[in-house]
């Protein structure tokens, strides 16, 4: 065995750094070539700088880099620090930054996500003009998401924030000429600029009761109890934040822009805003709650428990969120809307937190969230590959599609399953696990046990309306009068599917590793 | 010896590696996926042997291939924890039914060659295929070292009958049949996973072998007055014995639960010869004499064991008395014999009762499969009134079938007559001490007259007198692949008997009953599993009629006298050139025996009459109050849906203005809950 | 004379509440823009306010990320506006309303 090189501590930021070198790459080659259209370099440059990305999370992570304890990681080539022992959570920039085990794990999932999306890209933007823009908007984009997932303080997360969310807007405008992009891009970016204000003003009134912006420094003011006199201050100060933050996940009531713009948006965009954007949300979500405002300490001073907010909006969001995808006639917009149903399901994450306890329904949070990122996005993807075929938007127009493509129906049954929470497939455990936290959580708090029923009853829900989609593809028979002419079998969007299909998959029986990796992630978290 | 235990997966698994081959390949293949099978149980009767060698130079293996669940669920004794588990368990017993079902799987394999392949029938891949997972489930039964994975393999032995019988599933009365076999077989494998379930739970083990067996916590609980589940320990043994009877009953098809075998007659004559002679209905009786350790803890279960297969012994001895198609006679003449196993079971007769299943496999199959080499001679004929004269067309057809007749009537020196014998003595004596038994040995030894007499007439009727029909005028020519299995079935039916000749024994003192010994362990074998073993624990006395010697001269001789009482009174009857419909004399009780008692009617009328009217109340139960209950949500969400969706309006200001809103009403939620505003 | 924390808040609240305002009432893309602006510059008031208070110059700093932020969001914006008016021939943001329910 080689002895293993270390690097210096900065090179834990590898994988969003390497997503933005890769977006300035591509931003150089099209300044150099701006009208290039040269598809193969520039989704190649995309997709292999979104899977050095993913490759350095991963190797990271099994390197035990962020974690601590004895036997954190494997001894591999290079490593950050001492593998052996673990390195602990890294603290960058004066803890601006931190690299721990849920950062890289929320770097991997917005890498996969980010990597899937590039290579389906290849086909589904086939023919636009813009395509280095587009390459180069969505590395940015998917730099921000990186990067809030090691964002260890208000400015870091803000910032983090806007570079995630900027570009977002711009690609979901990105087809100039068609109506429904521009409208989906407007009303995303109107949402988007009102909850960024919200969000400012809630960090400036943290700041006022705090005096600190760096998570660590809020969460010791608040325990030291200098910050008492500011209890309102401050507790209007976390209720905007939240809102902030439940823009991104696209929780209700924060939710109005997704249903639209994830309509409206090309799907592999779509597709990386449901996934990837979402989870890059509820990253800062948990770290924010978990490191700046600790259950207990919090609690003394605005005299509420802030659980009791994410109780109530896990429920009105999954119910909102299913409800309303449940008759739903175009297929994009019932996945917008159970992507809304979904951030419910993660909320479950912080509404389960109980002061000595969490880490199992926390970490259930997290494998959703990366089970999500595959399922989800591969739904998006079929999307995109039925539009890509020019079939039609609706459910009728799905009819019999299995009949053309059986490889691809059969990958949207496992999405669909998945999503629905059935059991052969990733989506049931963690779904399971979340119903399981929800219900421990309950003895302390009775509340929770009416978050373990809505996330009952909205999975019977889902079910409806996800099997109707797979019933219209396998089941229900083509219009003979549409004549349909399919064009050729697009390799990326496939490649793309298949790959989600089997991971979503895959993760049942590597579901052990994952959800230690998730659990051992939120306790770090939650402990320090 | 090693060697042979480490192979003995491979028995196992060659038939289900041919069940593979010929699904796959068959259509391709020369004889249609035949030769895979041939040479699957060919291997697998080679191993067996093997096996069986290292048995009888001093070997058992038990060994645990592959762990599915274990729990750490506390059973009624206090285990703390049970496992379910694949393993193979090699003893005597399990030795000896190896080679049993692979020679009898190998020899329907070659037998079919001449049956289907060269009655050019379609479909032959998936009948092969068939026959190797048939093969396949009855081997991992026989190897099974625990309960569960007797269950399961017993379960899929139902399901491979139930394809086999349903072969030309394009009759009306093949799919019918199945049918009835699956439903039938399945009710009383229902009670047999209560068994399973309710023995796991109350000893935390399913194992069949070994301190950690459930017959030994069983055992130990009786020893300790442990009161199980608010029930003394031995009655709970009885209760749970007789649950998993009742699987017993279904499979080897005793009273009430029989009624599905006649029918399955509707399968190829070469399953019914697998089905009767070494799988399907062997495994309820292997099943008993598997535990019989446990069942020998209850005398009240043996007693019921006994009493069931006496009286189904006679039971359906009568009703081949009057049956003219040669299958069907054959049915009954299965059912009767496998009641004589369980009878010599029921009265702690162990020996009896697996040499008898050993001799009954050997001669069953032979007449199953002559009947399909009459069947094949008769150009498809099965009528009995139809043939005749049949013996000099097909001699060896005719001389292998008298010695399987011979065999099955119990007639000195065939091997039937040795171990029902053997059955008869064992039910005597212990009925002299316990006279209740003495109704179970008076049905058994009446119901050999019977069979004498249905036998015969069954050989008479099929091949003397004049031909009466053009079939049997001019026969169809039989091949070797007809006439090998026949004769190596001939022999053996003639000669197995050789195995135990414990009267023999008992006159003369020459140590000759091999079983018996084979059967005790003497030459390899685990000490729990041995006759002796069972011997203690079986908690009947015995009696003699003045000597040993002079009782078992007494029942050897009623029982030899009246077989050939009831050979004879067929011969009178029935060995004339153009014999008559005796039977038709019998008046209304011919009427009811071929109405087999009305068992069908009855089981209709429990179906039509009780299950059905309780059917369809759940159903209306379920159609409106649960269906309602179900819909009426549906409607409601789906309505709630149209409302919810009317949020989105499609104008951002509205967004911003909800948005607003819902922000402000989660800020005064938690400002009042948080007292911010005071 | 140092002038209270207090009145610092209130003003950045009452600009904020004005932006807000601004915000639900518009229909102009450029107004509803300009409110926005407004709300983000509330916060900037009370960042600077609330870093004097402090007396540390976190507070100042990130005012000033928030000011460039801002105008990154305006360029964006400006640009989907753009694409707006071509597509929709105004810049009333209640027009385009195709997608609903």
């Amino acid at each position: 065995m080689i002895d293993a090189f270390t690097l210096p501590e900065w090179a834990a930021l590898a994988p969003p750094l390497l997503l933005a070198l890769t977006a300035l790459v591509l931003f150089a080659y099209d300044s150099i070539n701006p009208r290039s259209t040269n598809r193969p370099v520039l989704a190649g440059v995309a997709v292999v700088g979104a899977l050095a990305s993913l490759v350095t999370a991963v190797w990271f992570t099994l390197a035990g880099t962020g974690a601590d304890g004895p036997d954190a990681g494997y001894d591999l080539w290079f490593v950050v620090g001492d593998s052996v022992t673990g390195t602990g959570a890294i603290d960058l920039f004066g803890g601006q930054l931190v690299v721990d085990q849920m950062a890289l794990f929320f770097m991997i999932v917005v890498a996969v996500v980010t990597a899937l999306v590039a290579v389906a890209s290849y086909d589904y933007m086939a023919g636009h003009a813009y395509q280095a823009e587009y390459y180069s908007l969505l590395l940015l984009a998917a730099t921000g998401m990186s990067t809030m997932a090691a964002a260890n303080s208000l400015v870091t997360i803000f910032i983090a924030l806007e570079l995630a969310s900027l570009p977002s807007y711009a690609l979901v405008a990105i087809l100039k000429d068609n109506r429904g992009s521009v409208e989906a891009g407007l009303k995303y970016f109107l949402i988007g600029a009102l909850s960024s204000a919200i969000f400012v003003y809630g960090i400036s009134l943290v700041y006022g009761a705090t005096g600190h912006l760096q998570l660590e420094a809020i969460a010791e003011m608040i325990a030291t109890g200098e910050a008492d006199a500011y209890s309102g201050l401050l507790g209007l100060g976390i209720v905007m934040l939240i809102g902030g933050f439940a823009f991104k996940t696209a929780s209700v009531p924060f939710h109005f822009w997704a249903p639209e713009a994830y309509e409206g948006a090309p799907a592999p965009i779509a597709a990386f805003l449901s996934s990837a954007s979402k989870a890059a949300g509820f990253v800062i979500l948990f770290r924010v709650f978990t490191t700046a405002f600790p259950l207990e300490t919090t609690t003394a001073v605005i005299g509420l428990d802030w659980t009791i907010a994410f109780i109530i909006l896990a429920i009105v969001t999954m119910t909102v969120g299913n409800f309303a995808a449940a008759t739903q006639q175009n297929v994009k917009r019932m996945l917008a809307y159970s992507s809304v149903g979904h951030a419910g399901y993660a909320l479950i994450g912080l509404a389960a937190l109980t002061v000595d306890g969490g880490e199992l329904v926390l970490g259930a949070a997290m494998m959703h969230l990366l089970v999500y990122g595959f399922m989800n996005t591969g739904a998006f993807l079929f999307v995109g590959l039925a539009e890509y075929w020019g079939v039609g938007r609706t459910f009728d127009a799905y009819n019999g599609l299995a009949a053309r493509a059986p490889v691809a129906c059969a990958a949207l049954a496992v999405f669909m399953f998945s999503l629905a929470g059935i059991p052969p497939f990733g989506g049931f455990w963690s779904k399971y696990f979340l119903f399981t936290g929800a219900l421990e959580a309950a003895s302390a708090n009775s509340a929770l046990l009416l978050v373990a029923a809505a996330l009952v009853v909205n999975s019977a829900l889902s079910l409806y309306y996800y099997s109707r989609l797979v019933k219209a593809v396998w089941i229900n028979d083509a219009d003979p009068s549409l004549d349909r002419d399919f064009g050729g079998t697009p390799t990326g969007l496939y490649a793309a599917i298949l790959f989600a299909a089997v991971m979503t998959v895959v993760l049942l029986p590597a579901f052990g590793p994952v959800a230690d990796l998730a659990i051992d992630a939120a306790s770090a978290v939650l402990v320090s | 010896m090693e060697t042979a235990f480490e192979l003995a997966p491979a028995i196992v698994l060659l038939p289900l590696a041919a069940f593979v081959v010929a699904l796959l390949f068959g259509n391709y293949m020369p004889k249609k996926g035949a030769l895979a099978g041939i040479v699957a149980t060919a291997g697998s009767l080679l191993l067996s042997l093997y096996v069986m060698a290292a048995v009888a130079t001093g070997g058992q293996h038990q060994e645990t291939y592959f762990t599915w669940a274990a729990g750490d669920a506390v059973s009624e004794t206090g285990v703390p924890t049970i496992e379910f588990t694949f393993g193979t368990l090699l003893d005597p017993l399990s030795a000896l039914m190896l080679v049993i079902v692979s020679l009898i799987a190998f020899l329907v394999h070659v037998f079919s060659l001449g049956y289907m392949n060269d009655e050019g029938e379609t479909g032959l891949p998936r009948y092969y295929a068939e026959l190797g997972l048939f093969t396949f489930s009855m081997l991992a039964f026989v190897i099974a070292d625990n309960l569960l994975m007797a269950f399961m393999f017993f379960e899929l032995v139902g399901l491979c009958s139930y394809l086999l019988i349903g072969f030309w599933f394009r009759t009306e009365s093949a799919p019918s049949a199945a049918k009835k076999a699956f439903l039938v077989t399945r009710f009383g494998d229902y009670f047999f996973l209560l068994g399973v379930v309710a023995i796991g739970a109350t000893f935390g083990t399913l194992a069949f072998q070994g301190d950690g067996s459930f017959v030994a916590a069983a055992g130990e609980a009786i020893d300790n007055g442990e009161t199980l589940f608010g029930f003394g320990a031995e009655t709970w043994v009885t209760i749970t014995g007789l649950l998993v009877l009742g699987g017993v009953i279904g499979k080897s098809a005793q009273f009430p639960l029989h009624t599905w075998l006649p029918d399955a007659m509707e399968g190829p004559t070469t399953v019914s010869a697998l089905i009767h002679a070494a799988t399907m209905v062997a495994a309820g009786v292997y099943l008993v004499a598997r535990m019989f350790g446990y069942y020998a803890l209850s005398p009240t279960a043996l007693g019921i064991i006994a009493f069931v297969g006496g009286f189904t012994a006679l039971f359906a001895a009568t009703m081949g008395v009057v049956k003219d198609d040669i299958k069907q006679v054959l049915a009954y003449s299965t059912i009767s014999q496998y009641g004589y196993m369980m009878l010599g079971l029921g009265v702690g007769g162990y020996v009896a009762g697996v040499f008898h299943l050993m001799n009954h496999a050997f001669f069953k199959a032979l007449l199953f499969l002559g009947a399909g080499a009459v069947i094949v001679l008769m150009h498809h004929e099965q009528d009995m009134w139809k043939m005749g004269g049949l013996k000099d067309k097909a001699p060896i057809v005719y001389y292998t079938f008298l010695a399987g007749a011979l065999a099955l009537a119990g007639i000195v020196p065939f091997s039937g007559f040795w171990s029902k014998d053997e059955i008869l003595f064992d039910a005597i004596i212990v009925g002299l001490n316990e006279p209740i038994f003495l109704a179970a040995y008076a049905m058994g030894l009446l119901a050999v007259f019977f069979t004498g007499f249905y036998t015969f007439r069954m050989v008479f009727l099929t091949f003397h007198g004049e031909p009466r029909s053009d079939a049997a005028r001019d026969p169809h020519p039989v091949s070797w692949n007809i006439k090998f299995p026949l004769l190596t079935l001939g022999v053996l039916a003639l000669v197995a008997g050789i195995a135990n000749l414990a009267p023999v024994y008992k006159l003369t003192g020459l140590e000759i009953t091999y079983l018996e010994f084979w059967l005790d362990g003497q030459y390899g074998g685990y000490a729990d599993l041995t006759y002796s073993a069972y011997g203690d624990t079986v908690p009947f006395g015995t009696d003699y009629i003045g000597s040993e010697t002079i009782t078992l001269l007494i029942a050897a001789g009623l029982g030899l006298g009246l077989a050939v009482g009831g050979a004879v009174f067929a011969m009178v009857l029935y060995n004339v050139p153009e014999p008559e419909p005796h039977t038709e004399n019998l008046g209304s009780a011919r009427t009811v025996l071929r109405s087999n008692y009305y068992q069908d009617e009855y089981q209709v009328w429990l179906a039509e009459n009780l299950t059905l009217p309780l059917a369809r109340a759940a159903d209306r139960f379920d159609q409106t109050v649960i269906d309602g209950v179900v819909n009426g949500v549906s409607s409601v969400s789906l309505f709630g849906s149209g409302r919810m969706k009317r949020l989105q309006t499609g104008v951002v200001t509205n967004y911003a203005a909800l948005l607003i809103v819902g922000f402000i009403v989660l800020l005064v939620v938690l400002g009042v809950l948080g007292g911010w505003f005071v | 004379m140092t002038v209270g924390i207090e009145y610092y808040v209130l003003l950045s609240l009452a600009l904020f509440c004005i932006g807000l305002f601004g915000v639900l009432t518009r229909r102009n893309a450029l107004m509803f823009l300009m409110s926005v602006e407004l709300m983000l510059n509330a916060a900037n008031i009370n960042l600077i306010a609330f870093a004097f208070y402090h007396g540390n110059l976190t507070g100042q700093v990130f005012a000033l990320f928030t000011m460039a932020l801002a105008a990154a969001e305006v360029a964006v914006g400006l640009g989907i506006i753009l694409v707006l008016y071509r597509n929709f021939r105004d810049v009333d943001v209640t027009v385009p309303s195709e997608m609903r329910w």
